[in-house]
């Protein structure tokens, strides 16, 4: 196995009780890889990439996160390694998760303040350019119930790249926005992608899928159907179950003039201000 | 009305001892309380059913009937507490058990996505606590908290059945020296008001202050 891989996932299968979520997963995700996970409601996706940082605990298989690893079944991981895999896997939630409690700046310091004994100081700095670096230095002191799904969403984002993880995971992290805020947050995972950071995601976003991701994997009762490069798997899907869902999601976009062009509805947010510009690392 | 000049200042001093105990009592069945009530939470089967078998004996017992068992009780074994020690003893016992409940409902009340993220951050149990569950738990716990903080001065009416000299008690002893019950005791309700209502106006005010980031 070549030592450019991050995430090695083995044989993972996940059950709740008798019922099997999914069976037999295993996938490689290299070095400033993106991953996109789609597939039916329902197919485990969510079950699945939440395994990959033990927020569930899986029943088969081992995840291998840059060499410390998770295996299925048995005793629970160490708490150790736990926070160790957790500390270098960055998460966004569909429901973002903001702690209600802290301003958007405190939200982002948090993290390296309490894990790795940050100085509030450079916690701070460092979290002003996160929030500048997805337009939202002025919203740094608002609490966020004062801020859009689409603000909170970055916030998270940035909550979780100031722990300078080496994987970020996006559990559909724009299925619960309004049409008009998807675009800023596209744009702010885009930022990601384009600056290599290696990114698994869930989503809904078809065409995003196509523009960002290399690989495509999906998932659908319980089995991974299809896996393999994004433009192969979405243009000529080989599986049957693939190719029906992906004939009945891409159907409605495969309008004249929406080609493989990823402008959701509202267009793109704020363009250029949600750009990850610079190295805020 | 001489009677008023002659006894508000020995049922301000119930008052103080009324006022001495539950600050002693709530401040000890508070800390005890988060920590019995972290344990009921994540603390496994033994520990947490013990916790609850706790409370519960707590709930289910008249308060008179468990401060009597203290006082009374426990005398026949030898052990003879001094009023003022039984009196806050069972104060803090009974106080312990509600303050779990509350502090218990006030963490699972915490959504599990608040606790996902804080994992997800890398954060240990400790951590999360600290800095993501407890100060939202604070949030939903505040009215109980105040609540609670008048339940027990109002509890601390029963210690003059040991003989505590608490607002009750002096009323009492005032009441058999001057035969003016209605007197007495109306100076006993009005203490006990100006406690429980200046109590009342420092929650609201705390309430008010979280209030502006929920």
């Amino acid at each position: 196995m070549s030592s450019d891989v991050v995430v090695d996932i083995q044989g993972l299968t996940k059950r709740f009780g008798a019922r099997t979520v999914f069976e037999d997963i295993s996938l490689q995700v290299r070095r400033s890889e993106v991953v996109a996970v789609i597939g039916p409601s329902g197919a485990g996706k969510s079950t699945f990439i939440r395994c990959i940082n033990y927020l569930h605990p899986f029943d088969a298989g081992r995840i291998r996160v840059l060499g410390h690893e998770l295996v299925g079944g048995g005793a629970p991981p160490s708490k150790a390694t736990l926070r160790q895999v957790r500390m270098q896997v960055g998460m966004a939630f569909q429901t973002f998760n903001l702690f209600p409690h802290l301003t958007a700046l405190g939200n982002v310091m948090l993290g390296p303040m309490e894990t790795k004994r940050v100085p509030a100081r450079d916690a701070r700095d460092k979290a002003m350019a996160l929030l500048s670096s997805v337009g939202l230095a002025d919203r740094a002191e608002a609490y966020p119930r004062r801020l859009s799904g689409g603000e909170q969403q970055r916030v998270a984002i940035c909550r979780a790249l100031a722990m300078d993880p080496e994987v970020m995971l996006f559990d559909e992290p724009t299925s619960m926005l309004d049409p008009e805020m998807v675009g800023e947050v596209l744009a702010t995972i885009r930022g990601l992608a384009s600056q290599g950071m290696t990114l698994i995601l869930v989503t809904h976003e078809m065409q995003f899928a196509k523009e960002v991701a290399d690989t495509v994997v999906v998932m659908a009762d319980g089995r991974v159907v299809e896996q393999g490069p994004a433009r192969d798997v979405l243009e000529h899907p080989t599986s049957e179950r693939s190719r029906t869902f992906l004939t009945r999601v891409l159907k409605p976009l495969e309008a004249p003039g929406v080609s493989g062009e990823a402008s959701p509805p509202g267009g793109s947010g704020r363009g250029a201000t949600t750009a990850l510009g610079g190295d805020v690392r | 009305m001489h009677v008023v000049a002659l006894y508000w200042r020995v049922i301000v001093g119930g008052g103080a001892v009324d006022l001495e105990l539950t600050a002693i009592a709530v401040a000890v069945s508070v800390v005890v309380g988060v920590l019995a009530a972290i344990g009921r939470v994540y603390g496994g089967k033994l520990l947490g059913g013990f916790i609850a078998v706790y409370v519960e004996i707590i709930r289910g017992l008249p308060p008179i009937l468990q401060l009597f068992i203290i006082y009374f009780g426990l005398s026949q074994f030898q052990i003879n507490l001094p009023s003022f020690s039984a009196g806050l003893l069972w104060l803090i016992l009974y106080g312990t058990g509600y303050a779990v409940e509350i502090f218990r409902a006030g963490i699972e009340a915490v959504s599990v996505g608040q606790r996902e993220a804080a994992d997800a951050l890398g954060l240990t149990r400790a951590q999360a606590l600290r800095r993501v569950i407890l100060p939202q738990a604070w949030m939903v716990m505040l009215p109980s908290l105040m609540t609670f903080l008048v339940l027990q001065v109002k509890n601390t009416t029963l210690l003059y059945l040991v003989g505590i000299a608490d607002i009750m008690y002096q009323a009492r002893l005032g009441t058999s020296a001057t035969e003016q019950p209605a007197i007495m005791y109306g100076m006993a309700a009005i203490a006990y008001l100006i406690i429980n209502l200046t109590l009342s106006r420092i929650g609201s005010t705390l309430e008010r202050r979280q209030a502006l980031y929920r």
